[in-house]
């Protein structure tokens, strides 16, 4: 009696296995997103409302479950230890630079080459696609770009007399003008993990003085040099912040958001923060290329800001390869990112109708982007973490007097080697 | 007494903490240890470069300038926070007014998060808007960076560290607290005044705890890493940076060699400080043995 009830229990136990094994295999596909487009990105809610509705239509068939991601350096550090562990997350998002394109040495990842057909292909913006490509291989999908030029809060410009300027000379001028009337002329930082804000300005300086290959020049050529004698003077005589030394992108970023700052740097997906948080100053901004530095006027500093990935799943997970292409061709499909571009400001890498973008701020993101001379990267796409690191430190030095602008550049090609 | 041969049930006993210190601890060390002669980003298959990391990170200033201020770590967390700890200890043990409750003030902050405090302490240094310029402006100071120049980023960040005694204090505290009340009153009528029969009952008596606390003290300074991620990254110029941020940085630039490589070197340096300092004590003991 006692070894015949141990026997049933045993097949219903077994049975109670393969029984669950079959409802997943039959049931529907789940792919996991850890996403960084959650909690309070600009393009969170429009992000989710995609994946709500991508559920809905493919109700029983695929399921996207998002993993909230909220810190960027905890979900680069989450992307690269799962890469480096070979356990590659379903879908995710990187920030394309030199140091990114280790990943492309994944087999792990997808190679969009091999699904992507002309019509898909020919979604994208001109560039965009080759731009993405490293050796032959397309494992990151283009998405956001962006255009980092110079915010100027106009009522600032007004307060001070003052008009925006289009080259060092009269930016000099204006500097003055602004602080005479009690405005911090520009916004910088030399913290975080890039010193983004600075970053920005420098490459603004470089692409001015240097032209569209100014990145192709070794760290020997004085383009370098003269641009970090610029920056040091936006730093110098009460042209920044005090705490512009060691402040992070919320130093930055917060002074202009308060009205103290007359000018800023950043891309369009500051726009719903701006708006959201700083009305005022949202409805006085104007954005325009950096002045000239150089002989080189009206550069925009453009990039591939995020990059779709994907694992490779065509041999071990057919079924779940399938939704995963699904749910990028949907996140990809013009219609969608018009949606996320609308309400968060971003700008894509795939075409779509910007008619219904009815921003005035984002509109002039638009224009600006059409109308800029050329476009270069930034120094952070162009070099290595080790030099992008090294930024903020040698701004740092720099700025505090301990370091001359060509000993700056100094630290840079040390970091660089 | 028959002494029973137990050596079985021990190594039984020992034998789960044994396997997870060997697989969590051992192994991984090993594993670290291999890959710190090898060139790897994490991602293609490592290859090996000998002394190579090593070489470069001996040669890199910034390397050797976490060194330093790792080292300094130690002795601030060692020699200032410990000191002051036992300090608030000995006089908590003489149990005043109000002590349990101070006892709970002190180390309500080693259980509040590592990150809210950094961020705390990065408002009250904020040149903007921070409370200690506003109170330094009232003697007509001007704003400091506090965070943000050479000479004050590292005092600035230590202080906010070593101001948080409440761990030190309970373990010293603890300690003194067992002493035989006895001891302190045939001192006090052989005519000790508080001072004295701190030095001559209490120090003596915790010491082996006090050499304890000093040796985590430095142990905590050799691995620092939180307060100075949050608040300076490093910075400014380098000035404030560790081996621990110097690792994490590497280990972000997919340097997975050069991290291992300066993850050896701080495990290799935290062991030298412990055994320094075993070596110091107990070498102090055996003099007042023999004395």
């Amino acid at each position: 009696m006692k070894k015949g009830l141990i026997f049933v229990l045993f097949v219903v136990l077994i049975s109670s296995f393969a029984f669950a094994g079959g409802q997943q295999e039959q049931g529907e596909v789940t792919i996991k997103w850890p996403s960084i487009w959650v909690g309070k990105d600009s393009k969170a809610p429009a992000v989710a409302a995609l994946v709500q509705q991508f559920n809905e239509e493919n109700a029983g068939s695929i399921k996207v479950e998002v993993e909230e991601q909220p810190n960027y350096d905890g979900y680069r550090e989450k992307i690269r230890t799962s890469i480096a562990a070979k356990i590659i997350p379903d879908f995710f998002t990187i920030n394309p630079s030199p140091t990114s394109l280790a990943y492309y040495d994944s087999d792990g990842i997808l190679d969009f080459n091999e699904v992507m057909d002309a019509d898909w292909k020919a979604m994208y913006n001109e560039g965009t696609i080759a731009q993405a490509t490293h050796k032959g291989m397309l494992k990151s999908l283009p998405y956001e770009v962006a255009i980092t030029p110079v915010w100027y809060n106009k009522a600032l410009f007004d307060k001070a007399g003052a008009s925006i300027p289009s080259n060092w000379s009269e930016m000099q001028d204006v500097m003055a003008k602004l602080k005479a009337a009690g405005i911090i002329p520009t916004s910088q930082m030399t913290g975080g993990s890039n010193a983004w804000t600075s970053m920005l300005w420098y490459s603004h300086f470089v692409a001015s003085l240097g032209g569209p290959s100014a990145w192709d020049k070794p760290l020997s050529d004085p383009i370098y040099v003269k641009a970090a004698e610029m920056l040091l003077e936006l730093y110098s005589d009460g042209n920044t912040s005090i705490d512009a030394i060691g402040g992070d992108a919320g130093v930055s970023g917060g002074h202009f958001l308060a009205g103290e700052t007359a000018m800023f740097i950043n891309g369009p997906w500051y726009i719903g923060r701006v708006k959201n948080d700083a009305p005022e100053v949202y409805a006085n901004t104007m954005v325009d290329s950096a002045p000239a530095a150089g002989s080189n006027a009206g550069a925009q500093i453009g990039f591939l800001q995020t990059n779709l990935i994907a694992a490779d799943l065509r041999e071990s997970d057919p079924a779940k390869h399938e939704a995963i292409v699904a749910f990028t061709k949907w996140m990809s499909a013009p219609d969608n990112v018009a949606r996320i571009s609308k309400e968060a400001g971003s700008m894509f890498a795939i075409k779509f109708d910007s008619a219904m973008i009815d921003d005035p701020l984002q509109k002039s993101f638009i224009e600006a982007a059409n109308s800029a001379a050329f476009t270069n990267k930034h120094l952070a796409g162009v070099f290595k973490a080790e030099v992008v690191s090294e930024f903020g430190q040698a701004l740092g030095k720099m700025a505090l007097g301990d370091a001359t602008p060509a000993e700056f550049v100094e630290m840079l090609d040390k970091a660089n080697k | 007494m028959v002494r029973e041969n137990n050596t079985g049930k021990i190594i039984l006993f020992l034998l789960p903490m044994m396997v997870l210190y060997i697989l969590f601890f051992l192994f991984p060390l090993l594993y670290n240890l291999s890959l710190s002669y090898q060139e790897w980003n994490g991602i293609t298959k490592p290859s090996f470069v000998g002394w190579e990391n090593y070489k470069n990170l001996l040669k890199d200033e910034i390397f050797l300038k976490s060194v330093k201020n790792n080292l300094l770590w130690a002795l601030v967390n060692g020699f200032i926070q410990v000191p002051l700890a036992a300090g608030v200890a000995f006089i908590l043990a003489r149990q005043p007014r109000f002590w349990k409750s101070l006892r709970v003030i002190y180390f309500l902050p080693k259980v509040i998060s590592g990150v809210a405090i950094a961020m705390m302490w990065r408002a009250i240094y904020n040149p903007s808007y921070g409370v200690l310029n506003a109170f330094l402006g009232i003697f007509g100071n001007e704003p400091v960076n506090w965070l943000g120049q050479i000479g004050t980023a590292l005092p600035a960040v230590m202080f906010q560290e070593v101001v948080y005694i409440g761990y030190f204090m309970i373990i010293i505290l603890a300690s003194v607290m067992s002493i035989p009340v006895s001891l302190y009153e045939a001192a006090q009528i052989d005519g000790a005044n508080v001072f004295q029969q701190e030095m001559n009952i209490t120090i003596p008596m915790v010491k082996t705890t006090l050499i304890t606390a000093i040796t985590l003290a430095m142990a905590y300074g050799m691995r620092h890493f939180e307060a100075t991620f949050l608040m300076t990254n490093g910075g400014p110029a380098h000035s404030t940076t560790v081996m621990g941020l110097l690792l994490y940085n590497k280990m972000a630039a997919f340097n997975y060699g050069e991290a291992t490589a300066t993850g050896t070197i701080l495990i290799i340096m935290g062991t030298l400080v412990i055994i320094v300092m075993r070596r110091l004590f107990r070498d102090n003991d055996n003099a007042s043995v023999s004395q």
